[in-house]
């Protein structure tokens, strides 16, 4: 019987990066019942000894897990072995449970899990994402020691290669397990970025995707989904086009991305007439491309740090960053990375109370805004990326700086932050550069009175294009106005260049347009220092780079400055790109 | 037998690493420790007990330790949940 399946379109949350193209494969568990056995006197003995057996198994299989988790993924990723494998030893709780199968004289299974269900009903209730997890974990333990009483190994999904899977949320130990079967991908209701799952998923190269009104109604196993875990969303049932557009996609990521960066023989890649040109990459979420990165000493330009706070709908503790930023700093050792304070607001928005209604959300309390006025959450974050940049490897970069005030609170603090911390005796980089994001149009044209002031400054050309035209970049209805080659936002570009080399500070440029090839000649053209894009882009843009005679750039940067409109920016670098590309190869 | 009272004063309560924390340094003992609060008392060897507590800051936690060691004990769990887990505010 055919069923008719809507094509229909999911907004969702990607927790970890990439894409699945696959069949839907439906992972809803069942309310698990666990039947309620009377158990006659003579036998309670026999389900302790069941239980105690049942627990020897699952601390077995943790081991194990953990150990090849440490192997694999490292120790991060086993410490969620470490947790599971407290909890499956609780001797108190198990006392307990065994006490109680004396007394109300019933399997193992049902007394166990009763208990389970009575130290997780206060956790699973709290806003706290930390606490919540907990009561994941205990249940991931609790659901092996059932399956081991009830006799039968767990029983596992089983589904075709390359499916998609969908439900309400998978442990660690099913995502390892159900990647020996070639999963895809995940798409599930509840989870974070920093949640266990994720972890392993993030290091197995799965994409997750969180969907919040999640119903198995919207989908039927079989039926090809689409998990676009880079948009954030999901795409039943995909039109043709859609799968080989996203196959295309998926071709250029992952581990194919993994390989291509790691063809590049030459980083920073110079052009034809030997100038080099300086590459970083954009780290929006952490996911094993960084390993790649950091192999081919390609530095993070931008370190987007909000990520820990739309995980959980909450800022992260001083010690959760101090965590991610000492292994982002250690693995970058060799090079260096720029973190961006939280930058939230606008559109990088949640639940959380503390995010006013606001009329104009762009022109409203974003970025460095917030931080300023929340000072406890700002100091916790300096005093986390201080910490971690014992190597002088890290960078703090400001965003949204539209004032000379919003510079001297945020070196006050930090001077404060470094104050405390050397009275503690604990060590981190005095000289830790600090910069400001060049995105508000007051910024460039204040340069002379902002940039001694810092160390370096980035051009953040997504807000300054939106701002400088007074087009909101998200809505449809000037979509037409908001165009980065507009001469007018090229001219604060050059303005901004320009204004960075008189006072000997670096500059680099962030934002689409920094990995945009068309854009690539222009930036050269004007010698920005370094360009950080996007890790998909970087191995096209270094090809590009190779290819292009910078002796041919003034011109071209002379034409474009005096170009009247957008239309005629992007017809003259277009031509120039086309030129270039219609080269004969290996010249 | 001693008790005292603290209180949770890490940001983020006592979450899964704080409670680990407690667990292993009270394990390290020989003497019995509970924990109380709002009149719930737990075992505070057992990571489930401890979680169970959910402490978010600013909780009061009694602190109970019966034993040969109890002291000793005392001084090392305390020390322990008052610097905050090693998370500075």
């Amino acid at each position: 019987m055919e069923v008719a399946v809507k094509h229909q379109v999911i907004k969702g949350k990607p927790i970890v990066n990439g894409i699945a193209v696959g069949p839907a494969r439906l992972g809803w568990p069942g309310d698990k019942q666990i039947s309620e056995i009377p158990v006659a006197a003579s036998e309670v003995s026999k389900q302790i000894k069941s239980l105690e057996k049942a627990v020897g198994s699952t601390v077995g299989e943790l081991q194990e897990l953990r150990q090849s988790a440490l192997k694999k993924m490292g120790g991060p990723v086993a410490k969620i072995f470490d947790a599971q494998l407290l909890i499956a030893s609780d001797q108190d709780f198990l006392s307990k449970v065994k006490d109680d199968i004396k007394a109300r004289r019933r399997n193992a299974a049902f007394i166990y899990n009763d208990h389970v269900k009575r130290t997780t009903a206060p956790l699973k209730s709290s806003h706290d994402a930390y606490i919540r997890q907990m009561a994941q974990d205990i249940e991931a333990v609790a659901d092996r020691i059932v399956s081991h009483l009830s006799g039968n190994s767990k029983k596992k999904m089983e589904f075709p290669p390359n499916s998609v899977l969908v439900g309400k949320t998978f442990t660690p130990g099913e995502v390892l397990s159900y990647r020996q079967q070639k999963v895809a991908g995940f798409i599930i209701k509840e989870g974070g970025p920093n949640s266990h799952m994720a972890l392993i998923a993030r290091a197995l190269y799965l994409p997750v995707i969180v969907v919040e009104d999640l119903a198995p109604a919207q989908f039927i196993t079989g039926v090809d989904v689409i998990l676009d875990g880079i948009e954030g969303k999901v795409i039943v049932n995909p039109s043709k086009d859609e799968i080989s557009q996203y196959e295309h996609l998926k071709k250029r990521l992952g581990p194919a991305l993994i390989a291509r960066i790691r063809s590049l023989k030459n980083i920073p890649p110079e052009t034809r007439d030997g100038v080099r040109v300086h590459i970083s990459a954009n780290v929006t979420l952490p996911g094993p491309a960084e390993d790649i990165l950091a192999e081919n000493k390609i530095p993070v330009g931008l370190y987007r740090s909000e990520f820990m706070y739309l995980a959980n709908n909450r800022f992260p503790d001083e010690e959760t960053q101090f965590e991610q930023y000492e292994q982002v700093a250690k693995k970058f050792a060799a090079t260096s990375v720029v973190i961006r304070t939280f930058d939230l607001g606008y559109d990088k928005l949640s639940s959380d109370a503390v995010w006013p209604l606001e009329d104009n959300p762009a022109l409203g309390w974003r970025g460095i805004r917030p931080m300023l006025d929340m000072p406890d959450v700002f100091k916790a974050q300096i005093r986390a990326i201080l910490r971690a940049s014992t190597r002088r490897n890290l960078k703090i970069l400001v965003p949204m700086v539209a004032d000379l005030s919003e510079v001297e609170k945020t070196k006050k603090l930090i001077a404060q932050i470094k104050f405390t911390l050397k009275k503690k005796r604990i060590p981190f980089d005095e000289n830790i550069p600090v910069g400001i994001m060049v995105e508000i149009p007051s910024a460039v044209l204040m340069a002379d009175i902002l940039f001694p002031r810092v160390d370096f400054v980035a051009i953040g050309t997504n807000d300054l294009t939106q701002y400088t035209l007074a087009a909101d970049r998200k809505n449809n209805k000037v979509a037409n106005l908001y165009n980065c080659f507009h001469p007018a936002v090229l001219k604060l570009i050059y303005d901004a260049v320009e204004a960075a080399k008189r006072h000997r500070r670096p500059v680099s440029v962030c934002g689409e347009m920094a990995g945009d090839p068309v854009a690539l000649p222009f930036f050269i053209g004007i010698k920005a220092d370094s360009l950080s894009m996007n890790p998909a882009r970087i191995v096209d843009l270094c090809r590009m780079i190779n290819k292009i005679d910078s002796n041919l750039l003034p011109p071209l940067v002379k034409a474009v400055m005096s170009s009247p409109t957008a239309d005629t920016v992007i017809k003259r670098l277009e031509s120039f790109k086309n030129a270039l590309e219609s080269r004969k190869k290996g010249k | 037998m001693i008790t005292r009272t603290v209180q949770v004063k890490n940001k983020f309560g006592l979450h899964a690493r704080p409670a680990a924390m407690i667990v292993t340094t009270a394990s390290k003992y020989q003497s019995e420790f509970f924990i109380s609060k709002d009149g719930l008392r737990v075992n505070g060897k057992s990571i489930m007990g401890v979680m169970m507590l959910a402490a978010e800051m600013g909780s009061e936690l009694t602190l109970e330790l019966v034993g040969p060691d109890e002291s000793q004990a005392m001084t090392d769990i305390v020390r322990v949940i008052e610097s905050k887990f090693g998370e500075s505010d």
